[in-house]
């Protein structure tokens, strides 16, 4: 009997977020061991459209996307629940889904994805019901949210494993590092520039991702460093532009920061390439998978010591976690990764060992290595 | 492919070859500035290192010259063309980003073994290109590569995007493998590789916000008072697009406040009372000196046009016809160049789009399934609802913007209604903040609607009569200001373009502000209704196609829809 697994997201291709990025590869990852293994897979997206689907990742007929009708997608999931094998869950919202799946087929093992904040506080009735009564295995993606699913929830720790994130199977990886032209005319930056560089979303109700603190240590460091510079990339709402533009004038660091607004994907390798160093001094990242991508692309990363972005730097042997409320530690240790010259071959070493832990085929392997066991359980 | 673009170039000729690199340029001249044999293109520096062949206008050549003067360059002539090689030499790639204007160039640069083809970051100059085989061609008008044998194949879809835009929205064209090179981006040709890639040359900077009101209107003054300056730069005749409304009138007024020349002023106006702006005109025409060229138009005078204007159209589209006819006479006239308001109305907010973007909000709290009864309205106006049953920013715009619902298409062209969706909305991704605001309303104003219809419209039709159409408002340090201004300044919501008519209280006459708006508008709903190609049933082949012309004649369809339909009929 082949094996059907079916994956629910609330939300992979019509926006772009690391929970978004991590169940593209999560997608294609068990497309590709499915085809191998000859099993059936199958993604449901409820937010996500037919036409949102990028192909790249997996096929048309692998995927429904049930353009944010919830109804659809419970009477699907009930019609398809006799025979799902493996029932993988891709957020805790899913909760409802999951209980009336083992309601109607007991014998069906219900992952969860645990990503970060969104299992990081008091749940609902509902999703303990199905953590502590339905849920089979639950996959956090770092170390991090696994304490947090035993600490906060009295998850079962042999229910939780951890599958770090991987690097998106479709990234540009450079084979060269020179920084692009292209990119240092557009920023208007020189070989002599040093740049910092981060990318996340800048949401006003999101205040922990740390771009704060980053513009006052270069506000202070802009003395000893002349040619620094602070690229600050992602989608921002009118509030926190507004936010962000009168931090810049207030620490007058008009001259330092570059406020970039939302970046291309296609041009996401070549701004790993144009930095130095790669700082997101967040507080709540489950994972972290920007801290990977600018790995693999051979850029050195700052991240917080108190989340999930740990396991991204493997525990400090590919980047730093600082204290993010010390300005000072957060000042230093940028200081520390200017004054050593990133060398082209410094690059390249550091992209050889990330790939070494998050390349997909490792990841792949896990995965399959999981799914096994529970077929064979 | 020289020949066929001859109508836009009818001044000169010119073919460069370097048959090492398997390289030609073809050039048609429409001189403007240095009127002499200076300015043959294909055109190269003293050491023919770099070569160009370039189509448009830079404003801000004076200054880069100047500036490059005092790094040590040296001219031969007078024209815009050979600071652009300047610059490139001196500058490399970050010289696109230099140039203020309205362009489209390729520029090989030899010692590199590089082709750029890059465009102005308002989109005002167009540039196909086809990248396939190891191969790349570019021209300004998709037939020029069809001529040519370069892309022959049309593109399955091309019905399905027109139907649904009333034009065929970039990149896409009506051929397979031709596109429409993006906005503020240069595509890099490797010769070495046969490679290419494409990128924005876009310079960010830091916009400080403008929060008041008295400065607003001060920067406002000031850059477009410089904007009007700088384009009226020329050695050839140069006049004003005068339609009577805010935008024109007041460009014909600004231009006149430089009288370097006299200002010759175009203008329409027709029988048909209700579209007759001629007293607007007036108003306008009064204050200033130069000639003043006016026109009437009428039936007739469509009849005669309207297969050159399909001919001259190069891709489908459902407007453009007011602008070919005006560009006629502004030729006729003498005129190589003009001044056209386009680009007021998205800036400032001068669209019922800008409060209509509302109801998408309020409709968004509704299952989507319920606007799927729209396709079964008996008024034709409301079958575009079913837009929003799907949550996609492609159908938000179309909602506003569009013409035919996907169900009509459907039916139409005969085929799947999911065909129609997959066209229409797969891998159209859109970077914008969905607010449902007024700045949600410009960036679909100008991105869309303004880059694929008016934009390409006045531009195509404006060079099939070799004329250069010019638009200040679009001016990018123009925009930039407008772009900084806080949106509830810019999108006033007590009055359309409020910030811009109070910027020129004591330029603009009153009557001219306070008036309702109406385009710049032919009477077409009855001219074609009285055109017998277009109302001859018979023609159609489906039977959807004939009973909407059937109505069309009973005026419950809007003219455009059956234009969109003749032309898919004459391409069938």
């Amino acid at each position: 009997m082949p094996k059907n697994i079916y994956l629910f997201s609330l939300q992979t291709f019509s926006t772009t977020g690391g929970i978004q990025k991590m169940t593209r590869t999560l997608a294609h990852s068990l497309y590709h061991i499915s085809k191998k293994e000859n099993w059936n897979f199958r993604l449901f997206s409820l937010y996500d459209t037919r036409y949102d689907l990028m192909s790249q990742y997996l096929p048309p007929e692998n995927y429904t996307g049930f353009n944010n009708s919830r109804l659809s997608l419970g009477f699907r999931s009930i019609k398809e629940a006799s025979h799902s094998d493996i029932v993988i869950l891709n957020h805790i919202n899913f909760a409802l889904i999951g209980i009336v799946i083992k309601l109607f087929n007991p014998k069906c093992p219900v992952w969860l994805i645990a990503h970060g904040i969104e299992v990081w506080r008091p749940l609902s009735f509902i999703k303990r019901t199905f953590l502590n009564r339905y849920c089979d295995k639950i996959i956090c993606v770092s170390n991090f949210t696994k304490h947090q699913m035993i600490a906060r929830h009295r998850s079962d720790p042999d229910k939780c494993v951890v599958l770090n994130n991987a690097v998106d199977p479709f990234i540009k990886l450079p084979e060269a590092f020179d920084k692009p032209e292209y990119l240092l005319n557009r920023y208007g930056l020189g070989p002599s520039n040093q740049v910092i560089f981060t990318l996340t979303r800048l949401a006003s109700s999101e205040q922990y991702k740390g771009h704060e603190q980053v513009i006052k240590a270069v506000a202070s460091l802009k003395q000893e460093f002349a040619n620094i510079k602070y690229i600050l990339s992602g989608q921002y709402d009118s509030v926190e532009e507004i936010r962000i533009r009168s931090l810049i004038d207030k620490y007058d660091v008009r001259d330092e920061v570059i406020l970039t607004g939302f970046l291309n994907e296609n041009e996401l390798t070549d701004h790993f390439l144009l930095a130095d160093l790669f700082v997101l001094p967040s507080k709540k990242e489950g994972f972290g998978i920007v801290f990977v991508e600018a790995l693999a692309c051979g850029l050195p990363v700052i991240c917080g010591n108190a989340d999930g972005s740990t396991d991204a730097i493997k525990d400090g042997k590919l980047g730093t976690a600082i204290n993010v409320d010390d300005l000072s530690e957060l000042q230093n240790t940028i200081v520390r990764y200017l004054n050593t010259p990133l060398t082209l071959d410094k690059r390249k070493n550091l992209q050889k060992e990330c790939l070494q832990y998050f390349d997909e085929k490792y990841y792949q392997e896990h995965l399959l290595k999981l799914l096994n066991n529970e077929q064979a359980a | 492919m020289c020949q066929v673009l001859k109508h836009g170039g009818p001044d000169d000729e010119g073919i460069f070859d370097d048959t090492g690199a398997r390289l030609t340029f073809g050039h048609r001249r429409l001189s403007i500035i240095d009127l002499s044999y200076n300015g043959h293109q294909p055109m190269a520096d003293a050491q023919q290192r770099v070569w160009i062949t370039f189509n448009g206008e830079i404003y801000n050549y004076p200054e880069l010259k100047a500036q490059l003067i005092s790094l040590g360059a040296k001219f031969i002539s007078s024209t815009d063309t050979e600071v652009i090689i300047s610059a490139y030499i001196h500058w490399g790639m970050a010289a696109f980003a230099k140039l203020r204007g309205i362009f489209a160039f390729a520029l090989y640069d030899k010692e590199k073994a590089l082709t750029y083809l890059v465009r102005d970051s308002s989109g005002i100059k167009p540039l196909y290109y086809c990248a396939k085989e190891g191969q790349l061609s570019f021209a300004s008008e998709v037939k020029a590569l069809k001529a040519a044998g370069l892309a022959n194949e049309a593109d399955p879809d091309w019905q399905i995007r027109f139907l649904a835009y009333g034009h065929i929205p970039e990149p896409y064209t009506t051929l397979k493998n031709v596109y429409s090179l993006p906005k503020g981006e240069f595509l890099c040709w490797n010769h070495k590789k046969s490679t290419y890639d494409i990128h924005s040359y876009h310079v960010i900077f830091n916009k400080s916000a403008i929060d008041d009101i008295i400065q607003a209107k001060e920067a406002i003054k000031e850059n477009l008072a410089f904007a009007v300056r700088r384009q009226l730069i020329a050695d050839a005749p140069i006049g004003v697009f005068l339609s009577g409304g805010i935008d024109s009138s007041l460009l014909t007024l600004l231009a006149e406040q430089e009288k370097k020349t006299q200002l010759k002023t175009i203008s329409i106006y027709f029988n048909e009372k209700a579209y007759d702006e001629s007293m607007y005109q007036n108003l306008v025409l009064k204050q200033i000196e130069g000639e003043k060229f006016s026109h009437l138009v009428k039936q007739s005078d469509f009849e005669g046009f309207f297969p050159q204007i399909i001919e001259d159209m190069d891709l489908p589209t459902t407007d453009g016809i007011n602008t070919w006819c005006i560009s006629k006479f502004a030729h006729d006239d003498g005129l190589k160049a003009v001044l056209s308001g386009l680009g007021a109305d998205e800036l400032f907010g001068g669209y019922p789009s800008f409060n209509r973007i509302r109801y998408i909000k309020t409709a968004r709290k509704y299952p989507a399934s319920f606007f799927k009864l729209a396709n079964h309205s008996g008024f034709d106006a409301y079958r575009k609802i079913a837009f929003l049953t799907y949550n996609h920013p492609i159908a938000d715009y179309l909602f506003l913007r569009g013409l035919y619902s996907p169900a009509d298409i459907a039916e139409i062209l005969d085929t799947d209604i999911t065909h129609v969706e997959d066209v229409l909305f797969a891998n159209r991704k859109l970077p914008y903040v969905r607010n449902y605001d007024e700045q949600d309303a410009a960036w679909f104003e100008l991105n869309l609607y303004m880059q694929n219809q008016l934009l390409r419209d006045t531009d195509v039709m404006g060079m099939s009569h070799g004329l250069e159409v010019r638009v200040p408002f679009l001016d990018e340090d123009f925009i930039r200001t407008a772009e900084s201004i806080n949106p509830t300044i810019r999108f006033d919501k007590s009055r359309p373009k409020k910030i811009l008519i109070d910027s020129f209280d004591d330029v603009l006459p009153e009557p001219i502000w306070n008036r309702t708006k109406m385009g710049f508008t032919f009477p077409l709903q009855d001219w074609m209704k009285k055109n017998q190609e277009i109302t001859d049933e018979s023609l159609y082949n489906r039977n959807k196609s004939k009973s909407i012309i059937k109505s069309f004649k009973n005026d419950s369809v809007h003219w455009s829809k059956a234009f969109a339909l003749f032309q898919i009929q004459m391409h069938a």
